[in-house]
């Protein structure tokens, strides 16, 4: 069995890789996800009114702060043999070009199962000034070294 | 492997066929299509987030992994969504706004699987003047395995 699940407490904390959208890394995201939504190319539809919402400017996809939470827990997961099982999040604030966002989690409980063991981790997301873009939650797997991932 | 498949990249251009928060009957499916994922399509989605781990990249240090060869990142189903749904799907509406996302993860999609979609509207409501949808999808392999499931919440254009 991998003891890689043994030094995995509550408390643990993780930083991922800080990411920096530009409008071109923006532009590569609609490539990548081939998400066209004007709210992330047309800056003269962003100056439009959204209701209560008003964004002055094009955005960066939400998905993208999703990939960027998931690469931190897979860097994270790969070398301890841990599979990333699941990611929740909330969007709470946009994400700019010029901005730079930062993922962070840290771990809240273990659970041993019937055949495996788990960990739950709570995640964030901010921006340089300190504000939540976006938070949620993740679980992850420590299966026995000789399973299949 | 070189992608042979061409996306609409205006999503303007198909708005009048696609379905209004009105029209949308949760429950009712989505119509999708197979999509055949390459490991250009990978390497494309795992530059634009900054992500070039080796699993993604180097065939030799994969095969000697607990994988056993090149994965997609988890998160792949963020092209997926796009890849598997039709120009007139109303997750291409323009000013679709996500609020949310929850998937959970099964076996890894790899280059060359052949993925289907299975997904519907599941809620729809309004809540502080604002018309919501959630929706859940689960993406399968060619061997009908589950590769990812997931929920998402979006506020759809007025």
């Amino acid at each position: 069995m991998s003891t890689a699940f043994d030094t995995i407490q509550p408390g643990l904390t993780l930083t991922g890789t800080p990411f920096s959208p530009t409008r071109e890394s923006i532009r590569a995201f609609c490539d990548a996800s081939l998400d066209y939504n004007p709210l992330h190319l047309d800056d003269d539809y962003m100056k439009t009114s959204f209701g209560k919402t008003q964004f002055g400017g094009i955005i960066m996809h939400g998905m993208n702060n999703f990939g960027v939470i998931s690469r931190m827990l897979t860097d994270w997961l790969y070398p301890l043999g841990g599979v990333h099982r699941r990611l929740e999040t909330r969007w709470k604030a946009p994400v700019r070009p010029g901005d730079t966002i930062t993922p962070a989690a840290v771990v809240t409980a273990r659970k041993v199962t019937a055949k495996s063991r788990f960990a739950t981790l709570d995640v964030t997301v901010r921006n340089q000034r300190g504000e939540l873009v976006a938070s949620g939650e993740a679980m992850v797997e420590f299966p026995d070294m000789d399973a299949q991932p | 492997m070189l992608s042979t498949q061409a996306f609409e990249t205006d999503f303007w251009k198909d708005e009048q066929l696609r379905k209004v928060w009105d029209q949308i009957v949760p429950g009712e499916p989505r119509k999708t299509l197979p999509y055949t994922l390459t490991l250009e399509a990978i390497q494309k989605y795992c530059r634009a987030v900054g992500d070039m781990h080796p699993l993604y990249f180097d065939e030799a240090y994969a095969k000697n992994s607990p994988y056993k060869g090149l994965i997609a990142p988890p998160a792949i189903h963020i092209l997926l969504m796009f890849a598997c749904t039709p120009p007139d799907d109303w997750m291409r509406s323009p000013g679709t706004i996500n609020a949310g996302q929850q998937w959970s993860y099964n076996v890894p999609a790899r280059p060359g699987d052949v993925i289907r979609l299975e997904a519907r509207a599941l809620d729809k409501f309004i809540r502080r003047d604002r018309l919501f949808v959630i929706h859940d999808n689960v993406f399968f392999n060619q061997h009908n395995q589950v590769i990812c499931s997931g929920r998402g919440q979006t506020i759809r254009p007025a």
